[in-house]
């Protein structure tokens, strides 16, 4: 029996598996391409609210909960929901840029809510382009120090960095870095617009250059790894690819995302609420939502768009939230799922013609 | 070799997330980043180890589900709680 074939059945059956909490959009950094809608007002989720929430998820045999933001640790409540996470037995992830994870409070994040994996952000090698993303001085050093403390810790940890054009030349400096903390990284390819359709993050999009440099050296790191997969697509939540069933994605079959104002979403990236927790709650919102059928259904069609494209379609990595947001239609695709195509085909070609065995001089 | 018997009890490590899907359970080990996926019965032994209830009463709990003679049975639920425990996911709680 294998975990794709019940992530497979969560697609198919509509059972939810994952959701995301965006617990405030409060931040202690200020990323330049930050993707939150820092504009969108609402009333904030009490603390009773989430727990009712929690408490609902766990009835209905929800999974992976993850604690986002913003920046989570900025929530007030942060600790207490993390805790009754814990207790209800979810696994917990922590997606939070770092800067807070450090003494009494690393501490007590690891004692309280014990998270599977807490999800770090690096956006360059070197301070001074880390400083620049972020926009606050010194948090590149006050990261590396954080990491180190939370290895040390035990906390398990991972790095997530997207790849800019301030980035692109420090690529292997990263990897690096990462390397000798012991700790993975993850590295998205794609700079995407923000919540609201504001396009100035994609000032920053990455090269065609910087990334196929990028998926060449994936390639070269996953031969290094003695045949593990090159690792150039972007994950979902728990990491896994699911079977083929007749949807694209989970988005709102298995997964959905909460923002701080109660808003429901298909996912993180496809931001169409579905359903407000003010309002309802989450078991009529998913049951019921006539948002999240049409999700569903278009799922559905987007496997039908990517079937149609052929050979290589994968290699798109085709996300219909980013594609919504790209082109304004989920079925559409986007300039990056295209150049992704074409960049991942010249680096598999590459890699088809390189001797098997080392040349002997 | 596990040392499970009849009147072992265990509970599932602190570590241990479980969730049951369509009468599977999904078990993720947090420390070895391990998921296991749990048939029916699996999924039942599983929720029995509660840290309170000995090896024999789980196997009373599904004589009744299950149709299977008690010897059979017996010996089936002893072997996969060694497994259990051995992969980690179980521990013998102190008598």
């Amino acid at each position: 029996m294998s975990l794709s074939r019940v992530i497979a059945t969560t697609w198919r059956e509509n059972l939810l598996f994952s959701v995301l909490v965006e617990l405030t959009y409060r931040c202690n950094l200020d990323c330049f391409f930050c993707y939150n809608d820092l504009a969108l007002r609402g009333e904030p989720l009490s603390r009773e609210q989430y727990f009712r929430l929690f408490a609902d998820l766990r009835e209905m045999e929800v999974m992976n909960l993850s604690l986002s933001g913003g920046e989570p640790l900025a929530h007030p409540d942060f600790l207490a929901l993390g805790a009754r996470a814990r207790e209800l037995g979810f696994v917990v992830r922590i997606k939070s840029n770092g800067h807070a994870l450090r003494g009494e409070l690393a501490r007590r994040i690891r004692d309280e809510i014990d998270p599977f994996l807490i999800e770090t952000s690096l956006h360059g090698s070197t301070a001074a382009t880390h400083d620049r993303q972020t926009r606050v001085p010194g948090s590149f050093d006050r990261l590396l120090a954080n990491l180190a403390e939370m290895r040390q810790l035990g906390l398990r940890v991972k790095i997530n960095s997207t790849l800019t054009a301030w980035n692109e030349g420090e690529i292997e400096g990263m990897f690096a870095l990462a390397d000798a903390l012991g700790i993975p990284l993850q590295v998205d390819p794609e700079v995407t617009p923000r919540d609201d359709g504001d396009r100035e993050p994609l000032q920053v999009a990455p090269s065609r250059e910087g990334v196929l440099r990028l998926f060449r050296l994936q390639f070269e790191r996953g031969r290094a790894a003695a045949g593990e997969t090159a690792e150039v697509a972007r994950g979902g939540d728990d990491g896994t690819m699911p079977a083929p069933v007749h949807k694209h994605c989970g988005a709102g079959s298995s997964g959905i995302a909460v923002d701080p104002y109660g808003n429901v979403y298909p996912c993180v990236q496809w931001r169409r609420p579905v359903g407000n927790l003010h309002r309802q709650d989450i078991r009529e919102i998913w049951l019921r939502s006539a948002g999240l059928a049409e999700a569903r259904e278009l799922t559905g069609r987007v496997k039908e768009t990517m079937d149609a494209q052929g050979p290589g379609s994968h290699l798109l990595n085709f996300c219909p939230g980013s594609a919504a947001t790209h082109t304004g239609s989920p079925l559409e695709i986007y300039p990056a799922a295209a150049q992704r195509r074409e960049l991942l085909k010249q680096v598999i070609g590459e890699e088809a013609r390189r001797p098997l065995l080392p040349v002997l001089r | 070799m596990s040392s499970v018997t009849l009147s072992t009890v265990l509970r599932r490590r602190s570590d241990v997330r479980y969730r049951l899907i369509e009468g599977e359970a999904v078990v993720l080990r947090q420390s070895a980043s391990e998921v296991l996926v749990l048939n029916e019965v699996g999924a039942s032994v599983l929720d029995l180890a509660d840290g309170e209830r000995s090896v024999a009463e789980w196997i009373e709990a599904l004589r009744g589900e299950l149709e299977v003679d008690a010897e059979t049975l017996a010996r089936d639920v002893l072997t996969f709680a060694g497994e259990l425990e051995d992969a980690g996911m179980l521990e013998v709680v102190a008598p």
